[in-house]
């Protein structure tokens, strides 16, 4: 783990480089540039809303459309550092067949090329809260830590996707279903608190309903987007309860997904 | 201390496609069942290298295509990991392998250049510093805010070039670069890696088919052949063994698909025989240095040639014509009848060093002259010198006359 600070921090200039070079060629020649970045969460969230005035879902009386932009946020910005991490080396190959350099290189620049994406995000979202007349509070501090476990989360699935992806290209056809299904498992479209209203406080799924909802928060992104709610939203400081469980997970996946890239990346050139 | 050291090294890799996963599993089942796996065949792209390169040598590596010249400039980069024995560098390696790889279409030249940069491992700062020297190099001032999708393949190759020489490395890795570019941007090049070479003491490692090109700059040549190091030596010596081991390998090939020489086929004349006479009257295909060379050829004339015109010449293998004299003012038939003939060259003692080399011939006939027949490569020779030592470093010599005047 210091090896991936230390290369993190010695290649810095590489991966800065090599984030531009992603951003300036995807919207070089776009007339909206990197605006089409942040299409995806504005009409995801259109969708949810135009969904939810249909099916009526809980949005702790908070206005919907921003509820669900603010799980958005997290939540595109994780797939999309996912799927691009994952296929990261492989779209790098003649780099890969040419020059060495540490190849944890890739899966982080995909990350970092993603969090310019972030940033615009952000800005919509501030204009929405100066729109509904939401005020951060203190607890907003907390969006910096929130944002980093999600990183770390999104490397240790783009470590070992993109290491296999090497081997078999089955990882980048199967990511992007395993992913959206995901989506339908972390509380974008809903909030949190009905999943622990209905497990927890109804204990809907009877005996097994304590137990249910710690599988459903051993999902990282179920503790980040919630988070992510209440420090923004809510004021309120985060829920430890819901970020546990897939914090554990997140930090035992983490080394094995590092150290299986990294005994694969020997054989990246001859392979790929 | 070696600045490379290569022990040992070998890399298989396994031929046909990756396994599918179904068959991977498969295969570890097998495994723990203890039963045999389908083994993949394998395939040496390197078999036992040894060498080893001490700091400030030229060392240009040859070999036909598939020898494992590029699989061993992977493995000094680390690029690709060896399947046994081990490659020890010590100093920071620059690899110009096929510059441009970095390249980016649609960056400018100038973003490029800041890209690449950074792919080599130059800091920022340094690149900065070095702008205006890397631009002035590339010769792309007008361009240099230009995307390279619209440039041309040289100015793409020329802006790689000038990025990868403004590194400053111990060891400097050239892949078939020099190959790209104008005459006069190739000389650039040349005098650049000449001044690293010279001035700079780098270490420098060459892989180029122009055989040319290895024999001025390096000092040192290793020669690769399927995968083994089959010379390693000086580099006129390597050379000339790589010379013939290609002209061997081309008349196999030849011989193997029953095509004896390469020549152009008309219906007025075919070649027959061809034969190189020494001054004592017998054929032969080897010869001194000095010696007078009788070039005999002979046709099957299949009509009536008019006003035949006879060129001969001798040229060295990779095709460079050293001698054409023509027939032209020595004999002027008006017409040749159909049959055998044979023509006859004495070239008095051509200036020509030890090599090889090899005959080409060329017939023209008609009122308005056109090619009956043009023929090179036909027929190899020797040139050695008996007591084997002198080995210079050019084609031709020249009788010469030296004076020394002290005041």
């Amino acid at each position: 783990m210091i090896n991936v600070v230390k290369n993190l921090y010695q290649y810095r200039e590489l991966i800065a480089a090599l984030a531009w070079k992603n951003i300036v060629i995807r919207y070089k020649q776009a007339y909206l540039g990197v605006l089409w970045a942040v299409l995806k969460p504005i009409m995801l969230m259109l969708i949810f809303t135009l969904v939810r005035s249909f099916v009526g879902i809980e949005s702790d009386d908070l206005p919907y459309p921003i509820l669900t932009f603010a799980a958005l946020l997290p939540w595109v910005f994780f797939q999309e550092s996912a799927s691009e991490g994952v296929n990261s080396v492989t779209s790098n190959a003649a780099l890969i067949k040419k020059i060495y350099f540490p190849r944890e290189v890739f899966p982080i620049t995909a990350m970092v090329t993603k969090i310019v994406e972030l940033a615009i995000s952000f800005v919509i979202l501030a204009g929405m809260m100066i729109y509904y007349k939401m005020v951060p509070t203190i607890y907003a501090l907390w969006v910096p830590a929130i944002i980093f476990y999600t990183m770390i989360v999104a490397l240790g699935i783009s470590f070992f996707g993109a290491a296999v992806n090497v081997y078999y290209r089955d990882m980048s056809q199967a990511l992007p279903v395993a992913l959206s299904l995901l989506m339908y498992g972390s509380p974008v479209m809903y909030p949190l608190s009905l999943v622990h209203k209905k497990l927890i406080e109804e204990q809907a799924a009877g005996a097994w309903s304590n137990d249910l909802y710690t599988l459903y928060t051993l999902n990282p992104l179920a503790g980040i987007i919630d988070s992510f709610q209440r420090v923004v939203l809510k004021g309120l400081p985060p829920d430890f309860n819901a970020l546990y469980p897939g914090v554990i997970l997140t930090l035992v996946i983490l080394p094995f997904s590092y150290l299986f890239f990294k005994r694969a990346e020997n054989w990246f050139a001859d392979v790929i | 201390m070696p600045i490379i050291e290569v022990n040992h090294l070998t890399k298989e890799y396994q031929l046909g496609h990756i396994t599918s996963l179904k068959e991977n599993v498969l295969n570890t089942f097998r495994r723990l069942g203890g039963k045999p796996t389908q083994q993949r065949e394998n395939f040496k792209a390197l078999d036992d290298i040894n060498f080893t390169i001490e700091q400030g040598e030229v060392v240009g590596i040859i070999g036909h295509n598939g020898a494992g010249k590029s699989t061993l400039l992977k493995h000094l980069a680390n690029i690709s990991k060896p399947t046994k024995g081990e490659v020890i560098v010590r100093g920071s390696i620059a690899p110009l392998i096929e510059v441009g790889a970095g390249v980016n279409p649609e960056l400018t030249g100038r973003e490029n250049i800041f890209l690449n940069g950074a792919i080599l491992g130059i800091p920022k700062k340094i690149i900065q510093q070095k702008l205006d020297e890397i631009i002035d190099f590339s010769e792309l001032e007008q361009f240099i805010d230009t995307p390279v999708k619209r440039y041309s393949s040289g100015m793409t190759v020329k802006l790689g070039f000038s990025i990868a020489t403004s590194m400053d490395a111990d060891i400097l890795i050239i892949d078939e670069v020099l190959a790209v570019g104008d005459l006069a941007f190739q000389r650039k090049c040349f005098d650049r890696m000449e001044d690293m070479i010279k001035r700079q003491g780098k270490t420098v490692l060459l892989v180029s088919h122009n055989i040319r090109q290895i024999e001025r700059i390096c000092n040192r040549v290793i020669l690769l052949d399927k995968g083994k190091l089959i010379a390693d030596g000086k580099a006129k010596k390597v050379c000339n063994e790589f010379y013939e081991n290609s002209e061997e390998n081309i008349r196999k090939k030849r011989i193997k698909e029953n095509k004896t020489q390469n020549y152009m086929i008309s219906n007025e004349l075919n070649l027959n025989n061809i034969t190189l006479i020494d001054s004592n009257g017998i054929s032969v295909s080897t010869l001194k240095p000095g010696d007078d060379i009788i070039i005999s050829i002979t046709f099957m004339a299949n009509e009536e040639l008019i006003k035949p015109k006879f060129g001969i010449g001798i040229h060295t293998l990779d095709f460079v014509y050293l001698i054409h004299e023509e027939s032209f003012n020595h004999v002027e038939p008006n017409t040749i009848p159909p049959g055998l003939f044979t023509i006859t060259c004495k070239m008095k003692s051509p200036p020509l060093l030890p090599g090889l080399y090899a005959i080409k011939c060329g017939v023209g006939v008609g009122e308005i002259m056109h090619t009956a027949f043009l023929g090179e490569d036909l027929f190899p020779f020797h040139i050695k010198d008996p007591s084997g030592k002198s080995m210079r470093e050019a084609i031709l010599s020249t009788e010469t006359e030296w004076q020394l005047n002290i005041n």
